[in-house]
């Protein structure tokens, strides 16, 4: 008898035992509430690094960025049938609006949009004594913030705005006015130029400056025909004397001499054998810190791209009557016998695959060697850790020749702000005029600065949005423009489509609010 | 002392005997007969001396009871009672003074061995001792343990070991015997004394007993709709997994295998109960709920029940919504016998289909041709200069003499074998239950496989005839060594692009293979490589036990506690060694490990009462449960300098981050189950759960249920129809939901998992990319359900149909929001809802012909699905968007139609001329119109203008069509001749559509790669009726865009198994088995012989591939949800030939 109570006794305290937890209120103990953070300078940087971070994403730097720029401009052209469709679609102007690389793009983009709107929501309420930390934080965040809606802007037209983070899935914003747009860049930047320092000592550098400000102010001033402004904004930065040329034209493409006196703002890379997110995430994760452009155009590896015959055609050769040839074109490109990896390899035709190229008649693989490890490694599939030089003081100078020659300064003075690309110490090309670059008139000078532009900084994503730049505010009628374009259509090909999947899902805009052509 | 017990003896005695008085005497004897019937000793014994002169015999009796232990049972109506009597006795005994009352009576009487003396009428018992033996009508074998009965009366008794049984009754009465699993046998008794009786087997027992929710039932009276799978059904086929075992076994449930050995299938009960979260059902092994079910072994399962409607799975409130799976494991044989049970079998997989790829030299021919058309180059390998380059230095071989069937590198025929050994045994207080078992199945595709021992132990003892105390306990250990991936894509899509001019192997290599390289112009990675070089195994240890204590508080109470324990820990080791395939190089090696760790605690406290009330039952529970969970992962990454080692030592770069979890879910149900004269039933539950999953406010759910039976057959205008033994009418209505989410998913937090490099070194950054939504309550589904159940001729033939409604509200969605808002993570919001509808069938039929015994069964099911209503921004879900597969969207899931159906553009023709597209509507205008490389070219596919506009755009995409069947069914027939077993099992599914995305990859053209033959019929000036367009490198059309071109149709019928058996005959062993019975058959059998489909991929069967970083299921990526039906290039099922023993005594 007494056994049964002794079971019954232990029945229930087993039931004591694990019936002692009833608070339903868990709470995620792996991370901080957002009410929690932004409470010091050290987590108000962490988070402007996390914009900083969206540059590095698969949709931005580390691949789709420049394949949208290269692809929509006359830099490049297909390396070959392993050119994937998105990209080839881009290349030939058959996109539609579920391009996937022009999506990605838009989605990386706004990504950075988000999170530099947390920095500037955040920031004037974080308890912190250095003000001017808190400045230069903001700053940061509104250059970064303009620079995605100068991408934006002058690929898609009137996009949506949004300047303050969303806290509900429903606040979506219909299309702006490119006007409204330009309105927050011009306002972001302004108060960039104020709050950022001109340059970083060593633990902060690539960090934007307020050269990097002014110096994409400038762009977005001239892409509006606004050449008085932009020529102040180019002054200021020259004056500033933060900047000069590299010795070395090729030291804007080696690992080992970034963040160098030439540079204005670069998205910064890290090797990590050959590591690289594949995924669909901003470039989120710890290791994660390298960039596809070196695999994706390299004479040894993938070679989706190669230069145009016209850019090729470009460059200044004995044969086209040019004194000399020009240095830059075996800086940029590598040929079938060229050496590379130190010194150590030789180039071989079977080592390239893909498409040739005619130059002057001649039929021969003709490879980037700019934004490629080639110059020290033999491995061609190898995500880098090459920085880009998104703006560097060669373009500065560029702008502002042409500045000058739009507000009718003496023919001396664009001269010689041109003429210093090609003082250059490893380039020392004769400078303007030349034989087949006379500058008596403003538009010799134009084309001589048009030239030097598309020599100088090929393959850097400048030229398709000076293409549609130089079209939109007349300097090139639309066959010319054909001429370097030739899918262009009008009514089609001065924008993207808006990506398909944002009209679907965004409850502001419907089909109609598609660019023209789609 | 002593005097004081015999007193209370007494006044027992006397109020015993007012009650009985009061009672009817039939009804008396009738329990009192049921104890064995002798003269006992102490009537022999005790004397009496009385003078009982002018008493009436009452009065005698109450004298005689005083002074003894007698006891009399009589009817107060005998008139004979009160007679008076003129009796002297002296040292006699009972007996004998009752011979002498009765002597002149009609009233006879019996003394029984407990001194109870029963009087009744002369003539009515005229009892007779029958004797006889049970015997099984198939096998002749004896049968122990039958309860004989006589009809009407609570008289019964027992066989013995040897079948034999002893009643008494009378001429007229009806001996029924009845013993589980045979079927109820009725015998009128005459006047013979031996009655032997062949009970025959009823194999679909409809008074079997069913596992519902927290108790059992009688099938016969389940009011809700059950489908039972039995123990046997579930070892027919071999498979690593239990869901695979039950596909096409029961009507409503659909199961899409993942072809990879340890692979967990898609498991749905009643269509896509959610929308964009698994739908996967509930699983509840011996009543505690777990994750997967992909460790236990399914030759340790007794039975497996799937509640199908809210008013069965209610009981499981938040989390039945999908359905539950109720798994019971063996417990062991109470028959003190020992029970050994050896399984061995064996058998051999292959690839079932082979696709049509290009050959070598079609493959020179068709690189060829695509180089022409785009005006790029032919590869330098096939320059003749190149191909007949030996293939690696010092080789005899050239490239131009290599030919590589992929096919049959990555996909190899391979052995899966498994042993299982159980040993059951029990004695009058306890009984044990123990197993072993061995899983090897090495998978067809290279480098794949699983392998894994589990071990089980069971017991129950009885404390006390009151107190019971119960264990179970199962330890399994898995390694599961996966597919790979490289470069984010599939293995299968590699091989389909893989170019046959290349070896797979060259020595001269680090690593030992090699790939394509620049010279070929393309470039997939080499699978092989891929699957034997590169590490992604995946161990799992499952610890599972429970103890519970039942305790019989009463006849009619018991009170039964489970503690439970469910700990699984997985390992998953990915990594890619040092290697250089001439193409891809990697100078250190990359290792990962990552470390999850999962427990869950249940604890669960039951009271349950059951009793009867004349022609009441009445049958309550009343559960209070809790159920905890934590999860812990550890992360660590980093590279080795060598391939020697590949643990966690000498790392570089390293990375290293955890995290842990928990969760707690609290509940308080109760059901009452009514039923009258066990014919109209009546059961109301309701379940109350509290999460912590859900935010302050919505932590609390209640789940109502209720469902009523009427068993027509009991009610007397069909009793008198022999055929119909069952015709039963169900209905039920019941409130269910779902939690199926994320621990804190309404929380919203900081990430600190990312950096950028400022200045060569990374920083940390941290930053939010979701959206919160404290407002996240359940899924609530509510469901309506109307079944009949029918069994006629002796259950030979049995029947069920249900017919459902059922509506999912409140869905829970990661809603798709505008890629503009800046947000990566997914969204979680109640939005939407959902209609699933449909019927179920079951039948089966019973034949017996001479030796050869049959069955027959059948299921169908139908169900409809239709999204209801969707409050995302603009009430549409795109979904399925790949580079790869054509680079838009390829499902859209939109009120009115039914859940993710394919949307895109429907192909009209391909343009025979320049003209025709100019007279067509726009399709990719020409950039350059006398470049046809530059937009729509004779050769193209012409997309239909939906909207009829002139110009195709996104506004001309259409529903394509569902991936979802019309209807799933599976057909069975199982034989027994003589010694022999065969049984046929076809499964299959009608009226679906898939999206073939292989075909994507293998006839896009888009790109030069390998090929299938289809693309040597590509559309050409000369070759102008054919279905596949002009090969053009970059696809100015955009001929691979989602179209019904890649659609194709799913249905498919496919001989699952087939299997013949022979059990050799008992008398082979003689007298070596002293007896017991010794039962030893051999088999052999095919799986997936025979498939019938017009599919052209490699299986009709497409399960999703979700996506993984790491091992882990990526949710953000666009593959993930809504994408089920899309073939991205699956492993298929194998084909598997196998032979096994069986031997148990």
């Amino acid at each position: 008898m007494k056994i049964k109570y002794l079971y019954i006794t232990l029945t229930l305290l087993i039931g004591l035992l694990f019936s002692c937890d009833y608070d339903l209120d868990k709470i995620e103990p792996n991370s901080i509430s957002i009410d929690d953070y932004y409470q010091n300078a050290d987590e108000l940087t962490k988070a402007v690094n996390s914009v900083y971070a969206v540059l590095q994403a698969h949709q931005l730097f580390t691949r789709e960025w420049f394949f949208i720029h290269d692809m929509r401009g006359d830099d490049v052209a297909t390396g070959g049938g392993q050119l994937e469709v998105p990209r080839a679609q881009l290349l030939i102007g058959t996109n539609d609006p579920s391009n996937y690389v022009a999506n990605e793009v838009w989605k990386g983009l706004y990504g950075l949009i988000h999170r530099a709107n947390v920095v500037i929501g955040k920031a004037p309420d974080v308890p912190m004594d250095d003000e001017e930390l808190r400045s230069r934080l903001i700053g940061e965040a509104k250059f970064l913030r303009a620079w995605v809606y100068f991408e934006l802007v002058s690929q898609w037209g009137g996009v949506p705005i949004y300047t303050e983070y969303s806290t509900s899935i429903d606040q979506n914003n219909p299309r702006s006015t490119e006007d409204q747009v330009y309105t927050v860049i011009i306002s972001d930047l302004t108060d960039a130029i104020s709050d950022l320092p001109p340059s970083y000592s060593g633990a902060d550098l690539g960090r934007a400056t307020e050269g990097a400000a002014r110096a994409l102010l400038s762009r977005v001033y001239m892409y509006r025909g606004n050449y008085t402004d932009a020529k102040t904004q180019l002054q200021l930065i020259i004056d500033s004397e933060e900047y000069e040329l590299a010795p070395n034209y090729n030291d804007n493409f080696m690992e080992e001499t970034e963040y160098n006196i030439e540079s204005v703002f670069e998205v910064g890379f890290m090797d990590n054998n050959a590591a690289t997110g594949w995924g669909t995430n901003l470039g989120d994760g710890l290791n994660q810190e390298t960039t596809l452009r070196n695999q994706e155009y390299n004479a040894i590896s993938w070679r989706n791209a190669v230069p145009s015959d016209a850019l090729l055609a470009e460059f200044e050769h004995s044969t086209n009557g040019d004194a000399m040839d020009d240095p830059r074109f075996n800086y940029c490109f590598y040929q079938v016998g060229d050496i590379y990896n130190n010194g150590a390899d030789t180039l071989k035709e079977g080592d390239v695959r893909g498409n040739t190229s005619m130059l002057r008649g001649v039929e021969s693989k003709i490879s980037w060697r700019k934004h490629s490890l080639m110059y020290k490694t033999n491995s061609g599939y190898y995500p880098s850790g090459l920085n880009e030089r998104t703006i560097r003081y060669a373009e500065v100078l560029l702008m502002m020749a042409e500045c000058q020659n739009e507000t009718d300064d003496p023919e001396a003075d664009v001269l010689l702000t041109l003429n210093e690309i090609r003082g250059r110490d490893d380039v020392l090309m004769p400078v303007y005029p030349t034989a087949n670059y006379p500058t008596g008139t403003k538009d010799d000078r134009f084309r001589a600065i048009m030239h030097e532009k598309k020599i100088e900084l090929c393959c850097e994503c400048i030229r398709d949005r000076d293409l549609a730049r130089w079209y939109k505010n007349g300097k090139i009628t639309l066959s010319e423009l054909q001429g370097y374009l030739p899918y262009f259509i009008q009514n089609r090909h001065e924008l993207l489509p808006i990506p398909q999947n944002e009209i679907d899902r965004n409850s502001n805009l419907n089909q109609s609010d598609q660019n023209p052509g789609y | 002392m002593k005097n004081s017990v015999l007193e209370r003896d007494f006044l027992y005695k006397r109020k015993l005997k007012k009650i009985l008085l009061i009672m009817n005497l039939t009804f008396l004897l009738s329990i009192l007969l049921t104890l064995n019937l002798s003269a006992s000793l102490y009537s022999q014994s005790t004397k009496f001396s009385l003078d009982l002169n002018g008493k009436t015999i009452r009065e005698v009796f109450q004298i005689l009871e005083e002074g003894s232990k007698f006891r009399f049972f009589y009817n107060d109506e005998f008139k004979y009672i009160d007679q008076v009597v003129d009796l002297k006795v002296d040292n006699e005994n009972v007996e004998q003074i009752l011979e002498k009352l009765f002597e002149t009576s009609d009233i006879t009487y019996r003394v029984l061995d407990n001194n109870l003396v029963v009087l009744t009428i002369k003539n009515n018992i005229l009892q007779l001792r029958i004797q006889g033996k049970v015997v099984d009508a198939g096998s002749g074998e004896a049968l122990p343990g039958v309860n004989v009965m006589v009809k009407g009366t609570t008289r019964g008794a027992i066989t013995d070991t040897d079948g034999n049984y002893t009643i008494e009754a009378e001429p007229g009465e009806i001996l029924i015997f009845s013993y589980i699993g045979f079927f109820e046998q009725e015998i009128q008794v005459g006047d013979q004394t031996e009655i032997n009786v062949n009970l025959s087997q009823d194999i679909e027992s409809i008074d079997e007993i069913v596992v519902v929710g927290y108790g059992v039932q009688k099938k016969s009276v389940v009011t809700g709709s059950i489908s039972t799978v039995s123990s046997n059904e579930i070892t027919q086929i071999v498979s690593s997994n239990i869901e695979s075992a039950l596909q096409g076994m029961a009507a409503g449930l659909y199961i899409v295998n993942n072809g990879a050995p340890g692979a967990d299938p898609i498991v749905r009960i009643r269509g896509n109960g959610s929308i964009s979260y698994d739908a996967e059902p509930l699983y509840v092994v011996d009543g505690f709920p777990t994750t997967d079910i992909q460790s236990f072994d399914a030759r340790d399962i007794e039975s497996i029940e799937i509640l199908k409607d809210a008013s069965s799975s209610a009981i499981y409130g938040s989390r039945g919504a999908n359905g539950v799976i109720l798994i019971t494991t063996k417990k062991g044989t109470r028959d003190g016998k020992v029970h050994v049970n050896f399984n061995a079998m064996y058998g051999i997989q292959t690839l079932p289909k082979q696709l049509d790829l290009l050959n070598r030299d079609q493959y020179v021919q068709y690189a060829t041709n695509m180089s022409n058309e785009s005006g790029t180059g032919l590869p330098d390998r096939l320059d003749p200069a190149n191909f007949n380059q030996p293939i690696y230095e010092g080789a005899t071989q050239t490239y131009a003499q290599t030919e590589t069937d992929w096919q049959n590198e990555l996909f190899q025929s391979v052995p899966i074998a498994q042993q299982d050994l159980s040993v059951s045994l029990s004695n009058d207080k306890s009984v044990y239950y123990s197993s072993v078992g061995h899983l090897n199945q090495k998978g067809i595709m290279v480098g794949t496989g699983f392998q894994r021992i589990n071990f089980r132990f069971n017991s129950e003892h009885d404390l006390s005839k009151r107190i019971k105390f119960g264990q179970t306990l199962f330890y399994s250990s898995g390694d599961r060594e996966d597919e790979k991936r490289s470069q984010g894509r599939s293995n299968v899509m590699h091989m389909i692009r893989s170019v046959p001019y290349m070896p797979v192997t060259d020595p001269t290599k680090l690593g030992g293979y090699v790939a394509p390289d620049n010279s070929d112009g393309t470039d997939p990675d080499n699978p092989v490589k891929v699957q034997n070089l590169y590490r992604a195994n995946t161990l799992t240890r499952k610890l599972f036990g429970t103890i519970y204590m039942d305790i019989k508080i009463a006849d009619f109470l018991s009170f039964k506690s489970t503690a439970g324990l469910d700990n699984t820990k997985t390992t998953n080791i990915t990594g890619e060694p040092i290697h250089d395939d001439g193409f891809f190089s990697l100078s250190s090696a990359t290792t990962r490990r990552r470390e999850d760790d999962l427990t869950s605690l249940l604890f669960t406290n039951q009271f349950t009462f059951d009793k009867d009330f004349g022609n009441h039952n009445l049958n309550i529970i009343a559960v209070a449960e809790q159920q905890s969970s934590t999860f812990n992962r550890m992360f660590i990454s980093g590279n080795l300098p060598t391939n020697a080692v590949v643990e966690l030592t000498g790392l570089s770069n390293i990375t290293a981050n955890g995290r842990e979890e928990e969760n707690l879910l609290l509940s308080y149900l109760g059901r009452i189950n009514y039923g009258f004269k066990n014919k109209y039933l009546i059961t109301a539950a309701l379940r109350a759960d509290g999460s912590s999953k859900l935010a302050t406010g919505n932590k609390w759910g209640y789940f109502p249920s209720a469902s009523v039976g009427w068993k027509i057959s009991e009610e007397s205008f069909l009793s008198t129809v022999e055929s119909i033994t069952l015709l039963k009418l169900r209905a039920g209505y019941g409130v269910v939901g779902f939690n199926g989410i994320g621990n804190y998913d309404w929380q919203s937090l900081i990430l600190a998992n990312t950096n950028y490099v400022i200045n060569n070194a990374a920083v940390e950054a941290s930053y939010f990319n979701a959206i919160s939504n404290p407002d996240l309550k359940w899924e609530e589904s509510t469901t309506t359900n109307v079944g009949i159940d029918l069994a006629m001729f002796k259950n030979k033939f049995t029947f069920t149909i249900d017919y459902f409604n059922k509506i999912t509200d409140n869905l829970i969605l990661a809603v798709p929001y505008a890629p503009s808002l800046g947000y990566t993570a997914d969204y979680f919001a109640n939005i939407g809802k959902m209609k699933n509808w449909g019927m179920d069938f079951e039948a089966s039929y019973w034949l017996s012909k001479g030796d050869l015994k049959s069955k027959f069964s059948a299921n169908l099911s139908f169900v409809r699905n239709e999204v209801l209503n969707l409050a995302t921004p603009t009430s549409t879900i795109y979904a399925g968007q790949h580079p790869d597969f054509g680079g838009g969207d390829i499902t859209r899931t939109i009120a009115g139609e039914p859940i993710q159906s394919f949307y895109g553009w429907e192909v009209v023709g391909i343009f025979q001329s320049d003209i025709d597209v100019a007279n067509a509507p726009v399709q990719t205008p020409r950039s350059d119109p006398d470049d046809p490389t530059t937009g729509t070219s004779r050769g193209d596919l012409q997309f239909k203008d939906q909207n009829g506009d002139g110009v195709i755009n996104g506004e001309d995409r259409t529903n394509l069509g569902s991936y979802l069947p019309k209807f799933i069914y599976g057909l069975t027939y199982t034989g027994n001749y003589k010694s022999f077993d065969f049984s046929v099992f076809f499964q299959g599914v009608y009226g679906n559509k898939i999206y073939n995305g292989s075909k994507v990859i293998s006839q896009g053209m888009v790109r030069l790669f390998n090929s299938e033959s289809d693309v040597l019929n590509a559309w050409t000036p000369g070759n102008t009726s054919t279905d596949v367009p002009r090969a053009i490198s970059g696809d100015p059309n955009g001929n691979v865009r989602t179209s019904d071109r890649f659609i194709e149709d799913g249905s498919y019928l496919r001989l699952k198994t087939i299997s013949i058996g022979y059990t050799l005959p008992q008398k082979l062993f003689g007298s070596a088995t002293k007896g017991n019975n010794v039962n030893l058959r051999f088999y052999v059998s095919a799986l997936n012989l025979l498939t019938f489909t017009k599919y052209s991929g490699y299986d009709p069967e497409v399960g999703a591939q979700v996506p993984t970083t790491n091992g882990i299921p990526d949710v953000t990526s666009p593959d993930y949800g809504l994408t089920e039906g899309i073939d991205k290039g699956f492993s298929p099922s194998p084909r598997t030939i196998m032979g096994g023993i069986q031997l148990s005594f």
